[in-house]
């Protein structure tokens, strides 16, 4: 049988009569030892009525912070309850350490339990009281642009038009890949799925005056707006809310330049001319996805365009790009509105960022409804 | 690699950098146990980035880090992990986490690398922060600290698992005199009871002046070490941008002529 392998820290108690106790600690009290003799001495004493405890810590020859944890723990009385507890034997360069931290520093520090639950009414009250102050945060927000907006219009130097151009080309050029690529699946897959349908009445052709009227009027401006969202919207609000952290807004500021006009309005004059570029390319790739697969249906290349063409009116279009021009508004400023609204601490941008592209679908989604409920009143 | 006992940081013949760009190559120097060891030099001659190197945060791009007898830079798994917990870092920004109290910055150490019951914890973590004069702030969030009270809590985080060596970057930057004075107590005062060996990046003369045992001095022309000693030594160094340094003389093509 192989020798034990010797063992760092040796735990000693001995239980005498009417609760008197005695533990003997040697060798290394460290992160690694302190645990064994933790569990050695809370079988020993936690069961047994200490009434007064001697701990003997004359043979530790080391003692890390775990160490002198220990000994304050035992100090306290904590394993002991009741008992009158002392120390002995601390070498002369460990005694100083454990006398900086004593009792009373262990009940100022430490965390006090906290009542934690709320009433109902008193969330609902907190919430509703947060809503209200967006609104007014938002109408400030509205209030600053309006202001901004006669001057950046009319003098052509209150518009930073180097950063229009450099926006312009971040939301919508760098965009084009991918608006290329989900405007195309979107048109092939409605395609698809009104071709299944329109076949039981052998109406196929009728899938290009579908998926025109699908992309002009809906699809294709919000599908733009919910990647704009997703891509702009977010970078707006990272972007605005990490000067806020690092505090270069207070230097626009300081300067005598309004972060509203310097930073807000270029993002949403891009936003604006972006926007219903973009819309009007997604509904030619979504269209273009539709003649794809009315080819693969067997149609013509020339009777195909010439169903598409015949199926969409100009209001149609100019319901889709006016959609485009709100949505890019939409977009842009909420994605700078959240980000000036950043806090400070490591997740507000973060939580800035997902802010704005929730608020951003919200809108679109609720701008959308205006727009279909107003077209509609219009028609009829 | 065998090395006198009182050797804990050996660094041989390194050279730093970021991709092809050398900031500073053949570098050497050791560090001694017990002793507080300044690297110095202007902004932006690559003090950060040795002391970077020298934990393991960057590769060398040649030379080799050697701590109490092991290459950081070449450990992996166990071996790494066990050689990580001889030192404690405190960083320039203090980089405590933001989502958690300070006693639970404190704590993480404990909580990930110890089997330790939870009171133990607590109180090894309250032990610390009392011992960096900050027992108060224990339930406080990063965010409320202000920087030196941030720079505090750091080093309480890096000394929760009793390391001993810390590594402090720029522990006084940025703070009032008071505070740096403070840091600058806390720092002798845990070398002369607790013998922790500590490694401080910094250019701040009165610190150094206060704490430093022994400095080295970094230049960006020269892309390495060219003064070495005590800092009251180097006061007198031959050397004129090293005469100048520390003793905190303007270069003369700095002054502005009136026309």
């Amino acid at each position: 049988m192989p020798p034990a392998a010797p063992t760092e820290c040796e735990t000693e108690v001995k239980l005498g009569p009417e609760g008197l106790a005695r533990v003997v600690l040697t060798g290394r009290l460290s992160a690694r030892t302190v645990v064994d003799c933790w569990d050695k001495l809370e079988q020993s004493l936690r069961a047994a009525r200490v009434k007064s405890l001697e701990v003997d810590v004359s043979g530790v020859d080391f003692c890390g912070g775990a160490g002198f944890a220990l000994l304050r723990y035992l100090n306290m009385g904590r394993m002991t309850p009741g008992a009158a507890v002392s120390v002995v034997g601390l070498a002369a360069e460990f005694q100083s350490i454990f006398e900086g931290f004593t009792a009373q520093d262990y009940e100022a520090f430490h965390p006090q339990d906290q009542q934690q639950s709320h009433a109902l009414v008193e969330e609902a009250g907190h919430a509703t009281r947060q809503i209200i102050e967006d609104l007014q945060d938002q109408a400030h927000f509205l209030e600053g642009v309006a202001s901004s907006l006669p001057a950046s219009l009319m003098n052509r130097k209150a518009m930073r038009w180097p950063e229009v151009r450099h926006v312009f080309e971040l939301a919508g050029a760098n965009a084009v890949p991918i608006v290329s690529l989900v405007s195309l699946l979107l048109g092939f897959i409605i395609a698809f799925e009104s071709a299944q349908r329109l076949a039981e009445f052998g109406a196929q052709l009728y899938v290009a005056n579908t998926i025109t009227i699908v992309m002009v009027r809906e699809m294709g401006p919000l599908m733009t707006a919910i990647l704009l969202a997703g891509r702009s919207a977010s970078a707006f609000a990272a972007e605005i809310g990490t000067m806020k952290v690092n505090e270069e807004l207070n230097a626009l500021e300081t300067l005598g330049l309004a972060p509203i006009g310097f930073l807000v309005m270029p993002r949403i004059m891009a936003g604006v001319l972006v926007a219903p570029l973009l819309t009007c390319y997604s509904i030619l790739m979504g269209m273009a996805g539709g003649v794809l697969v009315m080819l693969g249906l067997g149609f013509s290349l020339m009777l195909i365009l010439r169903q598409m063409v015949s199926s969409v009116h100009l209001n149609d279009l100019a319901v889709g790009i006016a959609k485009g021009v709100v949505f890019g508004i939409i977009v842009s400023a909420v994605g700078c509105w959240r980000g000036l609204q950043t806090q400070q601490g490591p997740s507000a941008v973060g939580l800035s960022t997902t802010r704005a592209v929730v608020t951003s679908l919200l809108f679109i989604i609720i701008a959308d409804a205006c727009f279909s409920t107003i077209t509609y009143f219009l028609k009829s | 690699m065998n090395e006198p006992d009182d050797i804990v940081i050996s660094v041989k013949d390194l050279s730093i950098g970021y991709g092809k760009r050398v900031i500073l190559e053949g570098v050497n120097f050791q560090v001694r146990r017990g002793e507080i060891f300044v690297i110095l030099g202007e902004s932006g001659c690559g003090k950060s980035t040795l002391m970077k190197t020298m934990i393991g945060l960057y590769p060398p791009q040649l030379g080799e880090v050697w701590l109490e007898g092991s290459n950081l830079a070449t450990a992996r798994g166990g071996e790494r992990l066990r050689l990580l917990r001889k030192f404690g870092v405190m960083y320039q920004s203090g980089a405590l986490f933001g989502s958690m109290t300070v006693l639970e910055n404190v704590r993480l150490p404990l909580d990930e690398f110890t089997d330790l019951p939870e009171q133990l914890k607590e109180l090894v973590a309250l032990s610390k922060l009392k011992l960096v004069g900050l027992g108060g702030a224990a339930n406080k969030m990063p965010s409320e600290l202000s920087g030196g009270m941030q720079k505090r809590a750091a080093i309480a985080r890096a000394m929760a698992l009793d390391p001993g060596i810390l590594f402090l970057d720029e522990p006084s930057a940025g703070l009032d005199p008071i505070t740096s004075a403070g840091i600058d107590l806390l720092v002798s005062g845990l070398a002369h009871h607790f013998g922790i060996t500590f490694v401080i990046v910094s250019h701040e003369l009165a610190s150094i002046y206060a704490i430093a045992d022994r400095v080295i001095m970094v230049d960006c022309q020269a892309r390495g070490i060219i003064a070495e000693g005590a800092p009251a030594a180097l006061r007198d160094a031959a050397d004129p941008w090293v005469h100048r340094f520390f003793n905190r003389e303007a270069d003369p093509s700095h002054s502005i002529q009136p026309t």
